[in-house]
């Protein structure tokens, strides 16, 4: 078993930057998912992000997460490593991130030059 | 250093010199010039020292830690006080976008003498393609070094004969006349605004991301910061001693961006005029584009997106159809024929609320030695980032209610 690390989960995990295998962005930190707070060991299982993962987030993350999709589940086995971002061991696509840039991509491929 | 380093600084001081006038830095500096005389050239003065320490502090953590100021908002403020002044930049950066793209219109109405939204969609038409086919440092280049143009204004303050007894004076802040006490604090306000625009901070830290700068270049960004935009703080004090020789003892209200060029004009002939216009053109475009980008960094960086020029427009397309839209917005909000002054003076003061949230976090993250090791900030660094935030939060404050009460200036 590895040395426990301290950690600040709200300072030096959550809002942080995702980055796939291939050293791209792919989201933010938006949301962590806990099991086992009522037992001796709770452990973080996974990453939200976008969408509903706002939804606990004060109020305006209650109204943002009204107008989109619903969370991504990235499960924390698929982190690399944390430091100033959070480093994924997969391509972002995947795992089901940066949707969005590869449905507009679609849109700026047809601009002269875009491709 | 070799010549070839030697002269990629140079050119990189030059391009910031040329860049560091924006429309707000016109209309301000002009105004308080036609008011107050030299009497507000400290104001100046300290918004540069101000946009210097920020400007160099951003570009050191986006180069050791590869963290642009946006970043660094969302993740030190958290979601709501981010989205807050996600939401805010991006309303200010649209404003002053529109504004820029008012002016270079104006500056090409007066130039060619065809009808002004006619070429309003020119400029934005021009812009899009500079902007969509040009590389990230050749923007920088080609509007930084036409800008220099500006420096007619430089030689024209100096033909002007201007009492320099007088001008020193006004280097230190003391008693006043011209207009009462609350309108010369609205130019104060306006002035420090104008030099320290949050757009600046968002804009910079992303090229020094987009350039892929790292830590072995910490020295050209100090360079570039304090000399750039130290020197870009000449164009200041030259646009106000002119517009004080020419405009206060006349009587003029200088409410049309027209008049800063006329001024080169007046001391230098044809040529003085056509460099005046040229200089405002290039120095506002470029400013137009920075504020556009600075829209779409500042989203991108928010929700995580792929961003940069670097990057494919068909990888980073969310980035890419951000800036197109926010000048297609800007285009819009410039076509109802609102006065591009007016947008400027409205956009300036806005901007001011949202510089602590942007300011604060580059701060802080500056002194955070897990990210930035032995780049963390030292003591000077520290000494002038605390003073400025305090001087900030003050004109924050300060900004909309003395707008209110003096009537954005007109007292």
């Amino acid at each position: 078993m590895t040395r426990p690390t301290p950690v600040d989960l709200a300072l030096g995990v959550l809002d942080h930057q995702l980055v796939d295998a291939d050293g791209e962005n792919c989201g933010k930190v938006d949301e962590l998912e806990l099991t086992g707070l009522d037992s001796a060991s709770p452990e973080v299982v996974a990453i939200l992000v976008g969408g509903t993962a706002w939804r606990t987030r004060g109020l305006l993350g209650r109204i943002a997460s009204r107008f989109s999709g619903n969370a991504v589940h990235v499960p924390w086995s698929e982190v690399k490593s944390v430091s100033a971002v959070v480093e994924l061991k997969r391509p972002a696509a995947e795992l089901r991130l940066a949707r969005g840039d590869d449905r507009w991509g679609k849109w700026t491929a047809k601009l002269p030059g875009g491709g | 250093m070799s010549l070839k380093s030697i002269l990629a600084v140079a050119l990189g001081i030059l391009s910031a010199i040329g860049g560091f006038v924006d429309i707000g830095d016109i209309v301000f500096n002009v105004q308080a010039g036609a008011t107050f005389g030299f009497q507000l050239l400290w104001a100046v003065v300290i918004g540069v020292i101000g946009i210097v320490v920020y400007s160099e502090m951003c570009g050191r953590v986006a180069a050791v830690a590869k963290r642009p100021v946006f970043d660094l908002v969302r993740e030190r403020a958290g979601f709501g006080a981010g989205l807050t002044t996600l939401f805010a930049s991006e309303v200010v950066n649209l404003m002053t976008c529109a504004a820029e793209v008012g002016g270079v219109a104006i500056c090409l109405k007066l130039l060619a003498g065809l009808p002004y939204r006619l070429l309003i969609v020119v400029a934005v038409v021009a812009l899009i393609v500079c902007a969509w086919r040009l590389p990230f440092e050749w923007i920088e280049r080609v509007f930084g070094y036409l800008g220099l143009c500006l420096l007619v204004f430089a030689v024209a303050a100096i033909k002007l004969h201007p009492d320099w007894g007088e001008v020193g004076r006004g280097l230190v802040p003391g008693s006043h006349s011209g207009a009462s006490t609350l309108v010369y604090l609205y130019f104060v306000v306006g002035l420090l605004g104008a030099a320290m625009t949050p757009y600046e901070v968002y804009f910079y830290s992303s090229g020094v991301v987009e350039d892929r700068w790292g830590p072995k270049d910490l020295r050209l960004n100090r360079v570039t910061a304090v000399i750039g935009y130290g020197l870009g703080g000449f164009l200041s004090f030259a646009l106000m001693i002119t517009a004080a020789m020419l405009f206060l003892p006349r009587g003029i209200d200088p409410e049309l961006l027209g008049s800063p060029a006329l001024a080169g004009g007046d001391t230098l002939g044809q040529i003085g005029l056509l460099l005046a216009l040229v200089g405002i053109l290039f120095a506002v475009g470029g400013a137009a584009i920075e504020t556009c980008f600075s829209g779409a960094y500042n989203l991108a960086q928010f929700f995580g997106w792929r961003w940069g020029k670097f990057e494919r427009p068909v990888r980073a397309s969310r980035f890419t159809l951000s800036w197109l839209v926010i000048f297609a917005l800007a285009m819009l909000v410039v076509m109802t024929g609102y006065d591009p002054v007016k947008l400027t003076e409205y956009a300036v003061i806005f901007s001011v609320v949202a510089l602590p949230l942007t300011y604060l976090p580059i701060l802080i993250v500056a002194n955070d030695r897990t990210y930035m090791g032995s780049y963390t900030n030292g003591r000077v660094a520290n000494a002038f980032g605390i003073a400025y935030l305090v001087i900030i939060l003050a004109i924050s404050v300060a900004a909309i209610p003395l707008m209110i009460v003096t009537n954005a200036g007109q007292g």
